[in-house]
């Protein structure tokens, strides 16, 4: 009897081609192609439906995977576009940005041992092509309720809560105080991971679904948070965590030493508008050092590639399994020329009035129970690494606005704004009214995760608004079981 | 009598049995009857049962026909004066004096009522030392009455006159425990007793009497399931005894009860009687009483029983239309008890025997030359010699055999039916009256009045139909026309223990039949199956009028669209209709609304309505009302309309959106539907076509309807067939269930009568959930529920094996890390309660022992067993590793269904435990001698009462070899073993099975649902020596979903039923108890064997420590994890499991048995067994699982009595010691060991059975299944053989015998050569004689069988290699065949060929009505040309003369000496798949 192979073993996982290094650094251009007519759906076709959906069950906003993958088998563009938007407000967006490595097709079954559907990819090209017919989320059946919600930050978290309030038939107006929306996702992420021409695209479909944007408006400074209280019948904040982490070390202050974010927003106003008056550095020629492991750190490589520096390298205490972030990532910054120096831990910047170079030790790493491995300096193995810049990505923290405060919003103690909990709703924050979610609940965290904070923020002010018009407070939920 | 605090009910109990009858066709009585009557009891004695104390039976009793002199003798000596004409009866009264009077003076006053004389009473002398302690407990003073008929009394009033008195008599006294009439009759007289066989004479000193001489007899012995003694139940009861069950007894109570005002004889009022049949008891005794109705109200015997048990008509085309139109008919007005029944009986006139449509119990007959007829459960039990026997055969499905003692007629089955169809002019009147729906062959039903897509939605989310359920479900159904097919398990909670809003239809679990009864296939033998449901009023059975055949008949009812209209529009219904609205104002109340409901019903039915039309397909436009669930509305109002006895005046019509998939059907038509109309199923279709979502045949959305129904239709057939029920009639409003977690108010109010025993769910419950269900509905961006029933969905149901748990475990395994196992177990011991043992939780308040004090991990680990997971489900990889990792434990691998590689054999990846399942692939003597416990697979966990299947890309090339199959065909295991249809029949398989391996323990498989107590109980007294209990939640390889999901209940409640009854009938000390069903962790161990398990059985959790990731892939043999699969690449490059793994998780388990031993202050787990006081219900658990009532099941497993609560012995030993066998092994020592061969010579009776299995089992151990071929033992043995004869033969042995065979013969045979001949004095021709019974060859691998006579029924199924010729066949001939060649020279029944994907056969066609008789679907038949095929013109003519050469048939050489002209009457017989050139390929092989 002669076996035909299973199909996930005669087709191979195939992602769309990749820009060949050479062109790619020389642009600003996502590196990633599409699918050719077929492909996607002999990739979708891959997928064996497990019993587990593992793929759903990891994704932090448990996108229906194996379901959509089935449409997309069938060429059913739409109904799958209009399935992935059940579950994700932005699929587009994750398509591209996700850490799909470490999140679906990392637990997908087949990652083991015959290629992980290319879900993100897939994903992606879905809405992408949705997009491109014309296609639209169907609100014809919303009945508006007259409730409006105001929601301060347009970045994903913030979008995640408009697109589920619309679709609620609550009115939803978004403020930032940036010129475009996107937050993070115009700003902090370069346009090579994500073309701003997909942000532009889902900022019409908001608006054609009714959410308002007004932005450029500062909250707080342009216009009071009470005011929000005022006018609105409930307020989202998804303010994001834009406060760096300090490098924190001796010469830290020196010229030449770059955080990593306003590095990033610099590069990425500057390519929208090269009119606008930011201040884009010049690399052409230098040698970089960027620090961290993560990936605002990966972008920041291949930024620095991008901006014509001489030699980028990348320095991370723990090795190269520990990363946080993405492995594709740093296989693209790899693969455009970063070189990674693993195991070092950062003591000092020197330089005198700039940076000359970076001293560094050895590190080696210890398990200590069942926590990740913690890097401990191997005495006598100090050097200095010589550079001209310095860019530190060691993460961020929330950033509250001081209006947190006085509008009875507790944090907790690293700044993070406190919701949920015992007599809440999720999401809610200490004053009823408000509700927050995001990295400025979570500390700097992936885009999606803000996503299914805004989606499920947006459902907790669903309630509280039907339970506002019901004339009741039903919503203290009783948990069904005690285990 | 059993106190309800338990599990156990005796309304549970079944029996099963031997049985006969002998007549004297002339009426000429004799004491010669009686005697060969005890004899033939005694030689029956190895199918009956004993009890714990060893000597009392579950019964055995006598029915005798006028005894006149004798009678007139005792009744003399008592000094009791009869008159002319008089009635004796034998009657059970209570031992103590007063309430003896008091039924003494009832039982006188009532004949007196009737103008009867009561002529005296006498005590009947009883010597009780035959009686065991369990039968002298309950001993009934026994006295017989004489009754005197005045003298213008015709002998049928008499009778009349005795029965009403008799029933008012007893309906007066039913507090009476032990007033019983045996049999009060001036025809008939009974006597039975609990006591053995042989004791009977004994302990009725009449019976030994000279002057006892009688014409007729009927006699019988039970095997009981329990033994709670019922001296009522031993039978034969007033007409019949009964060896079987009736698998429809509950649907026949049921409407028994329900058309008790339709049953109007012109001869006698039933009115004021009472129940008609009994509604509980033995199934035995209602079909008693219902033919005891029939015969008192006026309808001859011969008539009476084919009204009640017809055979199969309506999908045969053989039979004759005349004779259709009489079944057809009655069945108007009744439905068929079905069986399995052999059914012996005996009034005034006539002695018969009948077999149901089935024909799954045998029946041989024999007539001697001096005109008496004997029939019983085997051949063998009369003392004639063959010269003195004129004929002799065997009774075929739904035949009938009698003798007219009146007019001193045999009546054959021919006979029976021309004495019927001549009644009246049946076809005619079905012709004018019956009405059938038009059917078109487009159907347009879909497409009529499509919802909009919103209102769709609508309806879909009000009753709760998930995506899940649409693109899974629907969807095959209307692409493939059959039920979707999963794998694995069910893993979620059951309903009442969810979290969610379940569909009320999953509180329902499905009854199947185990061991006591079989499954039948309802594929393979379509012929006995019928779905024609009629429709219109019944009439009167006892009328015989054209009126009654008026009504509308439809073909099945599943109803499309345009039936149901028409139906609805027909003139004689058109003003005879009520529409009952399902939808309720909230404000009312669903309790008040089903009850007001109830009460239009019955009104509207009372004033003349015929059609009950209840609908839910028009809610209202807002959401202020609820809709009643249909099941709920249908079981409450039938139930209403029951009681009322209106029922039968109407019929109840469904439209409901709540039914889409089989088992919802099943519920709806089990609690009394009619016919059901799907419109929710048909318009979610409908959408799907349009959008072109299924592929339909044609492309075309019209069609999507009826493919549909085919696998709705195929769907509920499969339910009804789990059951071993043959047609809709039949389980219709039978209540096959046992509902899990629903309130006692809900069950008394709409299902009273289905076991519910834990309590849950209330109304309100359910009417909180379809609120919700409403609110989501009219909520237009409300998205349609995902689902997550099927498969994990996150925010969906709970599954145990979810990616979390699983993730959990093999980290656990993988790292070996105590941590990492810790944290497992405690997502799996802390989850929120998803099991019923989830509810309760271990004491903290003991006294804890040091660890040290526990027994070592060693003797736990004992204890574990892997559960049977065949090869070929499993690749080989994983299926050693698996062995390998037990064995090196000191525990037991189970090596499923699927054979073995006999390379394994006796090195550390041999499998201990062996599975001998129903399609016996690969079980050869050599795989039987080669286990420490071969385990009877009765029934698995995920899909009871139904097959195995692999599907045809698993089946590669040595998948092919192990199992004798071909490679890339399908295999279906039968859902019955072939040989167990009943419980004697697994005492026989247990008995083969000792002899071919007696150092091996048998084990038995049953899967948990309620009643598994009474089997178990049963199933020990079989002599099984391991009784393992599975959950609903077992896993397959592949398997119908709604098998998966509706079917068998949580092990905890069977555990405890099982552990509770053997405990109460003092059988728990010879059995060992084990429970199997998704146990994870210690404390799963530790809670199962609280309740009752002293051994454990895992599946799914060794194989995800394999790597298996739970896939649900199985059945498609793409597993990616290299686990399930046979593909090649995946097993060698992707398979990660090794024994280290496995060892690890069993490890990590025990030791978590040991530390929470210690904790509760056990040393051994043995102590635990029973310790419920151990347990506390919790008491921190919300929702609606709180409402879940456990009490009965911690009752039942710690009985605080002081009986065993472990089995004590080492083994279950069999009475029958088999001493013919074991003296044989002794003869053949020698030659055994040192290969000589030689011949031994032996008499043989019956009693002597599986001969030849033991010396096989020596053969095997020693040479293997064929080392011995080349030096044969020849037994030559003259006689009648007992069952099994040759069973599992191995090469090297030869038996020859004279004489004849029962069923059985040449069972598994691997190699030799059995031949069977008649003695050449018969006073028979042989070729028209049966030589051997049912089911010879069944499983058989190899080997020759030739028989100078007919075979019984399925001859060779499952047959996979063995070469046989015999001279006629009974019905399903080679059904399953898979290989090996068939000679039959002479008649076959109906469905040759049914499933044969293998081998093949040539059949001699004189009769030229093969055509007719053979099973399309797989085969094709060729005639022998003379050109091209001179192969098999070779071939035939060599068997045939080796057949001669064996046997000596003269039929044979009368076929050899004119071969030319009987070559033209032969078909060749081959499976569709096979081309003549492969078939040569296996001519040269087989020779």
């Amino acid at each position: 009897m002669k076996e035909k192979p299973p199909y996930f073993i005669e087709f191979p996982r195939a992602p769309p081609r990749e820009v060949p290094v050479a062109v790619r650094v020389i642009g600003w251009g996502e590196i990633y192609g599409s699918f050719d007519a077929g492909e996607g759906e002999q990739q979708a076709t891959r997928c064996i439906d497990c019993g587990n959906p593992y793929c759903e069950w990891k994704c932090p906003v448990h996108n229906y995977i194996p379901n959509w993958l089935k449409l997309v088998q069938q060429g059913r563009i739409v109904e799958a576009a209009t399935l992935m938007h059940e579950t994700n407000p932005l699929p587009e967006i994750c398509g591209r940005v996700c850490p799909q490595d470490r999140l679906c097709e990392g637990d997908c079954t087949l990652n083991d041992g015959f290629g992980a559907v290319t879900i993100g990819a897939i994903e992606k090209d879905v809405i992408d092509k949705a997009f491109k017919q014309g296609w639209r989320p169907d609100l014809s059946n919303v009945v508006p309720t007259g409730a409006r919600v105001a929601i301060v930050g347009a970045g994903p978290a913030g979008l995640s809560a408009a697109d589920r309030l619309v679709r609620a038939g609550i009115a939803a107006t978004v403020f930032d105080r940036y010129e475009e929306i996107g937050g993070l996702l115009t700003f902090g992420i370069p346009p090579f991971k994500l073309d701003k021409a997909v942000v532009r695209m889902r900022r019409r479909v908001l608006e054609e679904m009714g959410v308002e944007f007004r932005l450029g408006i500062e909250i707080g400074r342009d216009i009071a948070f009470d005011a929000l209280l005022d006018d609105y019948d409930a307020v989202f904040v998804g303010t994001g965590a834009y406060r760096e982490v300090a490098a924190d070390m001796p010469g830290d202050t020196l010229r030449g030493v770059e955080p990593a974010l306003p590095f990033l927003i610099a590069n990425v106003r500057g390519l929208l508008d090269a009119s606008r008056d930011v201040r884009q550095l010049d690399l052409a020629g230098q040698r970089v050092i960027v620090l961290g492991g993560g990936d605002t750190a990966m972008d920041c490589n291949r930024t620095a590639i991008r901006l014509g520096a001489a030699s980028v390298t990348c320095i991370y205490r723990r090795d190269e399994a520990n990363m946080p972030g993405s492995r594709r990532e740093v296989k693209n910054s790899r693969d455009e020329g970063v070189r990674f120096l693993f195991n070092r831990q950062p003591l000092e910047i020197v330089g005198d009035d700039r940076v000359k170079g970076l001293r560094v030790a050895a590190t080696q790493l210890v398990v200590d129970g069942t926590g990740r491995a913690s890097p401990k300096i191997i005495p006598g193995s100090e050097q200095v690494i010589d550079a001209d810049v310095v860019i530190v990505a060691f993460g961020f923290r929330p950033s509250p606005p001081a209006w947190c405060v006085d509008a009875g919003i507790s944090l907790d103690t690293t700044g993070r704004v406190r919701v949920g909990g015992e007599g809440r709703l999720p999401f809610q924050t200490t004053n009823p009214r408000v509700f927050a979610g995001g990295d400025n609940v979570r500390g700097a965290d992936l885009v999606v995760r803000a996503v299914h904070d805004g989606r499920e923020a947006a459902v907790s002010i669903v309630k509280l608004l039907a339970a506002d018009s019901a004339g009741v407070m039903q919503f203290h939920a009783v948990s069904e079981t005690t285990a | 009598m059993a106190t309800r605090s338990g599990l156990y009910d005796p309304s549970y109990e079944h029996d099963s049995c031997g049985f006969g009858l002998i007549a004297q066709i002339d009426d000429r009585a004799s004491a010669r009857v009686v005697e060969m009557a005890f004899s033939a009891l005694e030689r029956l004695a190895h199918r009956g049962a004993v009890g714990a104390d060893g000597l009392s039976g579950d019964g055995c009793g006598l029915l005798l026909h006028r005894p006149v002199a004798w009678l007139r003798a005792l009744a003399l000596e008592s000094h009791i004066d009869l008159a002319e004409r008089f009635a004796a009866g034998l009657v059970f009264l209570a031992p103590k004096p007063a309430e003896r009077l008091r039924a003494i003076g009832e039982l006188e006053g009532r004949l007196r009522d009737e103008g009867l004389e009561v002529a005296g009473w006498r005590d009947v002398p009883v010597d009780t030392s035959v009686c065991g302690a369990e039968a002298s407990a309950s001993r009934p003073h026994v006295a017989q009455i004489f009754v005197n008929a005045p003298a213008d009394l015709d002998e049928g009033a008499f009778e009349r006159a005795l029965f009403r008195a008799r029933r008012l008599a007893t309906n007066a006294l039913a507090d009476d425990d032990y007033f019983y009439a045996v049999t009060l009759s001036a025809s008939t007289i009974g006597y039975k007793a609990m006591v053995l066989p042989g004791a009977l004479k004994v302990f009725y000193p009449d019976l030994a009497r000279a002057d006892l001489a009688t014409s007729a007899v009927v006699f019988h012995l039970r095997f009981s399931t329990n033994t709670t003694p019922q001296w009522r139940l031993a039978q034969p009861f007033r007409h019949l005894a009964h060896n079987g069950e009736i698998n429809t007894i509950r649907a026949n109570r049921t409407w028994m009860q329900a058309r008790s005002g339709k049953l109007i004889s012109p001869l006698i009022d039933f009115s004021e009687l009472g129940a008609l049949v009994t509604m509980d008891g033995s199934d035995s005794q209602s079909l008693d009483n219902a033919l005891e109705l029939l015969l008192i109200g006026g309808i001859a015997l011969p008539t009476a029983m084919r009204i009640l048990v017809p055979p199969a008509w309506s999908a045969r085309e053989d039979i004759d239309s005349d004779l259709a139109a009489f079944y057809e008919y009655y069945a108007l007005h009744t439905e068929p008890w079905d069986g399995p029944a052999g059914l012996v009986m005996c009034d005034g006139r006539y002695a018969a025997c009948a077999l149901d449509r089935n024909g799954l119990r045998p029946a041989r007959w024999a007539l001697a030359d001096d005109n008496h007829l004997i029939v019983a459960s085997e051949a063998g039990i009369w003392d004639y010699p063959d010269s003195a026997i004129v004929a002799k055969g065997r009774l075929g499905p739904g035949e009938m055999i009698a003798v007219d003692l009146v007019e001193h007629q045999l009546l054959r089955n021919a006979d029976v039916d021309a004495l019927n169809r001549d009644l009246a002019p049946f076809k005619q009147w079905l012709r004018d009256g019956v009405t059938y729906l038009e059917s078109h062959l487009i159907d347009p039903s879909l497409a009529a009045e499509p919802f909009p897509n919103s209102t769709l939605a609508r309806f879909q989310k009000l009753f709760g139909l998930s995506r899940e359920e649409r693109d899974t479900v629907l969807t095959t159904l209307a692409e493939l026309g059959v039920e979707a097919t999963g794998s694995m398990g069910d893993d979620t909670p059951v309903a009442a223990m969810s979290g969610e809003a379940r569909p009320l239809y999953d509180y329902f679990r499905q009854a199947f039949a185990q061991v006591t009864n079989p499954p039948i296939d309802p594929l393979r033998e379509t012929a006995v199956m019928s779905l024609v449901t009629q429709i219109g009023a019944e009439g009167n059975i006892f009328e015989l009028s054209p009126e009654n055949a008026k009504q509308v008949m439809l073909t099945s009812p599943v109803m499309s669209q345009r039936k149901l209209r028409q139906l609805l529009a027909l003139p004689q219904f058109q003003n005879a209709q009520l529409f009952v609205d399902l939808y309720y104002r909230e404000n009312e109340g669903l309790e008040a609304a089903l009850k007001r409901m109830c009460s239009e019903a019955c009104a509207a039915v009372r004033a003349g309505a015929r059609l009950v039309f209840l609908s839910d397909r028009y809610p209202p436009q807002k959401p202020d009302k609820l809709p009643v669930h249909a099941l709920l509305a249908t079981a409450a109002i039938h139930q209403a309309l029951v009681s009322a006895r209106l029922r039968c005046d109407c019929n109840l019509i469904v439209e409901t959106g709540t039914a889409r998939d089989p088992h919802h059907f099943a519920c709806l038509i089990g609690y009394g539907a009619t016919a059901v109309y799907p419109y929710l199923a048909y318009q979610t279709l409908f959408a799907l076509g349009n959008d072109g979502r299924i592929r339909a045949a044609d492309g075309q959305p019209r069609e999507l309807g009826r493919s549909y129904r085919r696998g709705i239709r195929k769907g509920l057939l499969k339910i009804l067939s789990k059951m071993g029920i043959s047609t809709v009639a039949g389980y219709r409003g039978a209540q096959l269930f046992e509902i899990v977690g629903l309130d006692r108010a809900i069950v008394d109010l709409c299902f009273a009568g289905t076991p519910s025993r834990i309590g849950g769910t209330r109304l309100v419950d359910l009417e909180s959930e379809q609120r919700a269900r409403v609110r989501a509905a009219y909520d237009a961006n409300e998205s349609l529920a995902p689902g997550g029933l099927l498969k994990f969905v996150h925010g969906g149901e709970y599954h145990a094996y979810n990616p979390d748990v699983v993730g959990a475990l093999q980290r656990a395994v993988v790292t070996g890390d105590p941590d990492h196992y810790r944290y497992y177990a405690d997502l799996v011991d802390g989850r929120a309660p998803a099991s019923l043992r989830d509810l309760v939780e271990l004491r903290g308040d003991v006294t804890p022992i040091p660890l040290e004090d526990v027994e070592p991990i060693e003797s736990i680990l004992k204890r574990f067993d892997s559960a049977g997971m065949s090869l070929g489900a499993l690749s080989p990889e994983a299926h050693e590793t698996l062995a390998q990792a037990m064995n090196r434990l000191g525990a037991r691998s189970n090596s499923g269904e699927g054979g073995e590689d006999p390379a394994r054999y006796r090195t550390d990846k041999t499998s201990k435990i062996k599975q001998v399942a129903s399609a016996r692939f690969g079980v050869t003597p050599e795989y039987l001698v080669n286990a420490e416990v071969l385990q009877i697979k009765i029934a698995q966990g995920a899909k009871p009462g139904e097959g195995g299947q692999l599907p045809g890309h698993k089946v590669n090339d040595m998948i092919a070899r192990l199992r004798y199959a071909r490679p890339g065909i399908g295999l279906i295991s039968p859902p019955p073993h072939h040989d167990i249809y009943s419980i004697e029949d697994l005492a026989q398989l247990i008995f083969d099975l000792k002899e071919v391996n007696p150092e091996a323990l048998v084990s038995v498989k049953l899967v948990a649902h309620a009643g598994v107590g009474t089997i178990a109980a049963g199933v020990a007294k079989a002599y099984a020596d391991l009784i393992t209990i599975s959950g609903h939640d077992g896993g397959t390889g592949a398997s119908p979903l709604t098998s998966i999901h509706y079917a068998g209940v949580p092990w905890e409640l069977g555990l405890a039923e099982a552990h509770e009854t053997l405990r109460r009938n003092g059988l728990r000390d010879r059995v060992r108890l084990q429970t199997d069903g998704g146990l994870k962790t210690g404390l799963d161990v530790i809670k199962a064997a609280i309740l009752g398990a002293e051994s454990f059985g895992f599946g799914t959790a060794p194989m995800i420590a394999m790597g298996c990731k739970y896939l649900r892939i199985c059945h498609l043999n793409t597993c990616a994890t290299g686990v399930a699969t046979q593909l090649d690449v995946l097993r060698k490059k992707h398979f990660i499991g090794t024994a280290e793994k496995v060892i690890r998780y069993f490890r990590f388990v025990a030791d978590d048995v040991r530390t929470r031993l210690a904790r509760l202050g056990v040393a051994r787990l043995e102590d635990l067994v029973g310790r419920t006081d151990l347990l506390e219900v919790r008491t921190d658990v919300a929702g609606k699982r709180r409402r879940i009532d456990l009490s009965p099941m911690l009752n039942a497993a710690g009985l605080a009595d002081a009986g065993a609560q472990v089995c004590s012995g080492a083994r279950n030993v069999p009475r029958d010691p088999g001493t013919l066998a074991a003296r044989i092994v002794e003869d053949t020592r020698f030659a055994v060991a040192h290969k000589r061969g030689g011949e031994f010579r032996y008499a043989v009776r019956n009693t002597d059975r599986s001969l030849g299995a033991r010396l096989s089992g020596e053969i095997a151990r020693k040479h293997g299944d064929l080392g011995m071929s080349d030096a044969p033992i020849m037994l030559r043995l003259k006689g009648s053989a007992g069952q099994s004869l040759g069973a599992w033969n191995a090469g090297g042995l030869n038996i020859v015998l004279e004489g004849e065979a029962n069923d059985g013969v040449g069972k598994g045979m691997a190699g030799g050569r059995i031949a069977l001949y008649p003695s050449k004095d018969a006073g028979f021709v042989a070729r028209d004689a049966v030589i051997i019974g049912n089911t010879c060859l069944y499983g058989a691998t190899g080997g020759e069988l030739y028989a100078a006579g007919r075979a019984g029924e399925r001859f060779a199924v499952r047959n996979s290699g063995a070469l046989a010729v015999v001279e006629g066949t009974g019905d399903h001939c080679c059904e399953y065949m898979t290989g090996g060649t068939v000679v039959v020279l002479g008649p076959t029944g109906l469905n040759f060929g049914a499933g044969m994907t293998g081998g093949f056969a040539y059949v001699l066609d004189t009769e030229r009505n093969f055509v007719d008789r053979y099973n399309h679907e797989l085969i094709d038949i060729l005639r022998i040309s003379l050109e091209g095929m001179e192969n098999h013109m070779q071939h035939l003519r060599g068997l045939i003369a080796t057949h001669i050469a064996e046997t000596g048939s003269v039929w044979g050489e009368e076929i050899l000496d004119q071969y030319r002209d009987f070559l033209s009457k032969f078909w060749l017989v081959k499976p569709k798949a096979a081309g003549l050139d492969t078939l040569i390929d296996e001519l040269k092989r087989a020779a």
